[in-house]
């Protein structure tokens, strides 16, 4: 028998694991990028005549019924049609068998990649506001995401800012759920860094939107880190988004994103209580130009006092 | 009319039958479909097995290759599979434990192994082992490394055997020669190239090339498939053996 | 708060200011209420034209601008009244006018939009 070489070795394996789409309406362009859960390619859909990125499954054999509930669930992902949710247009099985779902190609930089770039504080902040919205609207429509992290936050190339890899989205109240992964009790999935302490625990039963909570909170210190003049009220929202119990966490992601959003109106944030001091530094600092104008105008009436004196 | 950018469908192919898994399968009470469930194993991990004892327990060639017949001699006739649980580990590693403590036994007792046992008629080609061993050992993997990166050698080298043979079977031969071109070979050559030896258009040799992947794929899982036995540790292997980051 | 207000109440405080501190010139020390009483009312009336061009035009630079030019104006006025103290009641009432200006563009509940 033929001898495999290590370097034949892992082609042929990159050669196994690339997806076939010769049974589909797209074409493989080239590979994006490769995670526990599959691969992610660039694809030409021929029919629209346009790229997608289709997102493939590494579950090589799989029954009817698992088959039939990644789909209804991929159908429930779909229908979250949001401008910072990345929409899912397609979603079949290869002609391996394995599972994929197409959705729109962004265009950018990885949310990681966004603040390694220098972007300010202040527009790390609004990026972070867009995805709280886009993951609040996830959680009124019963879809939890579970793998919050900056890697699955796209920046487009306009700006927009889009939340990827719905892959091990649970939607709620449905114990058996999980999108395109089997998770059961005590497994624990998802990335550890940004998880949950009851989701580091496997209580995937018990997991709610305040999971996703702690993620964004987690993400929110990741933005914050480094970079100079982060004010309290800014940690303040982090650790309350972080908090170890649940209950202490934000009630939900729209009321972290109103947080965020007083935090950029320089108003007080409920995460954070000023005293008086801080209180006025704020507004001072909020309506600078008028303290100075007013500031200008005294200085004035001082000088005139002065001369006039004389 | 539906809106090309949120209509899911698109047709749900059949799944590819399960096979029969020969670690269940080595449970059996029958003794001929035991036999054929060992033959499975016994296939898939001699030569990763005697590499690992070579390199493990320094044993020299001839020791190695009576442990490894020994080995398996023994786990035939006593069942040692039986006992497997995949909820603890996988049966790779469940195997690699069962070698490691034979072959400390066999140490501990001094005697040297009487080859022979049910093993013997299988023609396991050691002198093909021991040279690749010899050309291409590492010394930067740990041994349990060294024995999963075997493992995976061998079953994409059994995978490439059972390809071929299919190929020749089915009168495909002209797949199998593209494939080997294209992805075993170590020169470089493009589908023009390969188009203009064989006689085909680039198209043609495309798909063929695309199908004979697809069925080599095929190949590799049902491989895997035989030798894991659940549908939980048959994934876990095939994002192993397909070299996924996790 | 509306516009207009915030024009009124920020004239107003500013002119009464501006009134309060006639007290250091000793010459006119002795008409220091009818000073104050005057450019306190001053303040509004500039406060109130500039809070209502601000309720119309949304333009922080033409709103400075038109506040500058009505505190220059009123303040012109003024001076001209008491024949004299030019360089030390217009220069103030410019910059007035000129805060009163920005605050009313920056500050305070800009006017409905009626649906068309």
């Amino acid at each position: 028998m033929r001898w495999l070489s290590d370097d034949k070795l892992k082609h042929l394996r990159s050669v196994v694991s690339e997806p076939d789409f010769s049974a589909t309406k797209y074409t493989f362009v080239k590979e994006l990028g490769r995670g526990g859960m599959g691969v992610v390619c660039l694809a030409e859909d021929r029919e629209l005549d346009r790229l997608v990125a289709i997102k493939v499954l590494n579950t090589p054999e799989l029954t009817a019924d698992f088959g039939d509930r990644m789909i209804r669930e991929a159908q429930i992902i779909a229908r979250l049609e949001h401008p910072g949710i990345v929409p899912v247009h397609d979603v079949g099985t290869l002609p391996d068998g394995r599972i994929f779902y197409a959705m729109k190609y962004v265009r950018g930089s990885r949310l990681d990649e966004y603040a390694a770039q220098g972007a300010s504080l202040r527009d790390r902040l609004r990026k972070f506001q867009s995805v709280c919205d886009a993951v609040a609207f996830a959680h009124a429509h019963g879809v939890i995401h579970r793998d919050l992290k900056p890697q699955n936050i796209m920046i487009g190339s306009f700006g927009e800012v889009l939340v990827l890899d719905w892959g091990i989205a649970k939607i709620r109240d449905d114990p058996r759920s999980s999108a395109f992964h089997q998770t059961t009790e005590g497994a624990v999935i998802g990335t550890r860094n940004y998880m949950s302490p009851e989701q580091a625990r496997g209580e995937v039963d018990q997991l709610d939107e305040r999971a996703d909570i702690y993620s964004l909170g987690a993400v929110l210190s990741f933005l914050l880190k480094d970079q100079p003049k982060v004010s309290k009220a800014a940690h303040a929202i982090s650790s309350k988004a972080t908090a170890t119990a649940k209950e202490s966490r934000y009630a939900s992601a729209s009321h972290l994103s109103a947080d965020i959003g007083r935090l950029l109106d320089a108003e007080p944030v409920s995460a954070y209580r000023e005293n008086a001091f801080e209180r006025t530094s704020r507004w001072v600092g909020k309506n600078r130009f008028l303290v100075l104008l007013v500031l200008a105008y005294l200085l004035m009436r001082i000088f005139l006092i002065f001369t006039s004196r004389r | 009319m539906t809106d090309p950018d949120t209509d899911i469908g698109g047709p749900l192919h059949k799944f590819p039958v399960t096979h029969h898994s020969a670690i269940i399968n080595a449970r059996s009470d029958d003794q001929h479909i035991r036999r054929r469930a060992f033959d499975t194993i016994l296939a898939s991990y001699w030569k990763p097995a005697y590499k690992y004892i070579r390199l493990k327990w320094r044993a020299d060639n001839e020791d190695a290759k009576d442990l490894t017949q020994g080995f398996f001699a023994n786990a035939f006739e006593k069942n040692y599979f039986a006992t497997y649980d995949a909820r603890k580990a996988s049966f790779q590693t469940f195997l690699r434990t069962c070698l490691d403590g034979f072959v400390a036994n066999e140490r501990k007792a001094g005697q040297r192994l009487k080859r022979g046992g049910d093993v013997d008629h299988y023609q396991l080609d050691f002198a093909a082992a021991e040279h690749e061993l010899a050309a291409h050992a590492s010394s930067t993997l740990s041994p349990e490394d060294y024995f999963h990166r075997e493992w995976v050698r061998w079953m994409f080298t059994l995978a490439v055997d059972a390809f071929r043979q299919r190929c020749e079977e089915s009168g495909r031969t002209v797949h199998f020669q593209l494939f080997e071109r294209y992805d075993l070979s170590d020169d470089e050559v493009s589908y023009a190239s390969l188009a203009a030896d064989f006689g085909l258009d680039t198209a043609t040799v495309n798909n063929y090339l695309a199908a004979a992947r697809r069925d080599f794929r095929r190949i590799v899982l049902e491989k895997l498939r035989e030798i894991t036995a659940t549908d939980e540790e048959f994934r876990t292997e095939a994002r192993s053996l397909l070299g996924v980051e996790c | 708060m509306s516009k207009p207000l915030i024009g009124v109440l920020l004239g107003a405080i500013l002119g009464l200011i501006d009134g309060l501190t006639a007290w250091f010139t000793p010459a006119v020390r002795d008409q220091l209420l009818g000073i104050v009483i005057g450019s306190t009312l001053k303040g509004i009336i500039a406060g109130v034209a500039i809070g209502f061009f601000a309720k119309k035009f949304h333009s922080l630079p033409l709103g400075i601008v038109f506040g500058l030019l009505v505190g220059a104006f009123l303040a012109w006025l003024v001076a001209f009244m008491q024949g004299g103290y030019y360089f030390e009641i217009i220069l103030p009432g410019t910059l007035v006018g000129l805060i009163v200006g920005f605050a009313t563009q920056k500050y305070g509940k800009p006017a409905v939009t009626a649906n068309t």
